[in-house]
């Protein structure tokens, strides 16, 4: 297998394609990547909260999101998710990155059944986060997970030392 | 729409109930399947000890664990109490990170959890909150502030059964 390995998926704007999703993902993860089996599933998570914000709120009905994965092998795992930005929230990179910025704060207490997805799932379990502004509309938003960051954090587990921390990088 | 199914179980002579949920809870069926278990609080009003056996849910998104964030400050406000059981490492590791086993103790098994109900008075309320926003939920949710600060980006502990008193919200 190459060193670099990308793949492109494109879906329907519809919920109902993501167990599909998830399950590629987790496969994917699990037999040609060297993170563990347990960021297999971090990493289902982290594309499934991606696209139900892209279907919910980035692209309309009967549009498309872009999933892309790429993976520099013993590197790091690249996730983009693209919606057309015809949803019914019509937000630039920078409001997202806003919106995130003020869910991360340690004071934010967060109300309702939503919202919690992108800060505690995405922001936890990723080291990089970016928001783009699409050409012709729309938002990419692209996260980045390192494989030594990982490993780091597994050593330390075993060693019984305090965690070490990984604050996200964050660019818009 | 993604299979899964919820379905509940008394237990006789006691106010506990069990709910059973299996398969995939995610953005496509958690609107509609988590229907069922504000249906037990709706019939069960006060004082309701509820387990929510995980053992054979395989996926939850972030909006299923916002409805189990609703359900334990409902749960809590009328006197009851909220455990989950049998819950795979992969769920531990979601519930974990967006802080709710903070609020709901876990277990290892449904005879756990419901020994801990008996065990322990109810838990403290948790302050009531913003008008719901969410049509979904049959019960008119008041959805729950966790008061559980944004967790740090460090590693959730491997999972294991808790059982520490749930903190006490303002």
């Amino acid at each position: 297998m190459d060193d670099k390995t990308k793949i492109t998926i494109t879906l329907p704007t519809n919920a109902y394609f993501m167990s599909g999703i998830r399950d590629f993902t987790l496969t994917m993860i699990k037999n040609t990547t060297s993170f563990p089996e347990k960021w297999a599933f971090r990493f289902q998570s982290v594309i499934d909260e991606l696209c139900n914000n892209a279907v919910e709120y980035g692209s309309a009905p009967g549009t498309e999101i872009k999933i892309t994965y790429v993976y520099t092998k013993d590197d790091y795992l690249e996730i983009s998710v693209e919606d057309t930005g015809t949803g019914k929230n019509k937000i630039t990179a920078k409001d997202l990155k806003k919106i995130f910025d003020d869910r991360r704060k340690a004071d934010y207490i967060f109300s309702g059944i939503r919202g919690r997805g992108l800060v505690k799932i995405v922001g936890e379990w990723t080291d990089e986060i970016n928001f783009t502004d699409r050409e012709g509309g729309g938002i990419t938003v692209t996260v980045k997970k390192y494989v030594k960051n990982v490993r780091q954090k597994i050593t330390t587990e075993e060693t019984n030392e305090p965690n070490l921390t990984f604050h996200n990088k964050i660019t818009l | 729409m993604t299979d899964a199914s919820i379905f509940t179980e008394d237990v006789a002579g006691t106010q506990i109930k069990i709910v059973h949920i299996s398969g995939q809870l995610d953005e496509s069926n958690v609107d509609e399947k988590i229907k069922e278990v504000y249906h037990v609080l709706e019939l069960n009003p006060k004082g309701l000890n509820l387990v929510c056996d995980l053992e054979k849910l395989e996926y939850m998104n972030s909006k299923s664990i916002g409805y189990l964030t609703d359900l334990y400050g409902k749960i809590s406000d009328a006197g009851g109490q909220i455990a989950i059981a049998n819950a795979k490492p992969n769920i531990l590791d979601i519930l974990q990170v967006v802080g709710l086993t903070q609020l709901i103790k876990t277990f290892g098994s449904i005879d756990d959890a419901k020994s801990s109900f008996s065990a322990q008075p109810a838990a403290p309320t948790v302050a009531p909150v913003a008008p719901a926003s969410d049509p979904a939920s049959p019960v008119q949710p008041v959805p729950a502030q966790p008061a559980v600060p944004i967790a740090q980006p460090t590693e959730p502990q491997a999972p294991q059964p808790t059982a520490q008193e749930p903190p006490k919200t303002a």
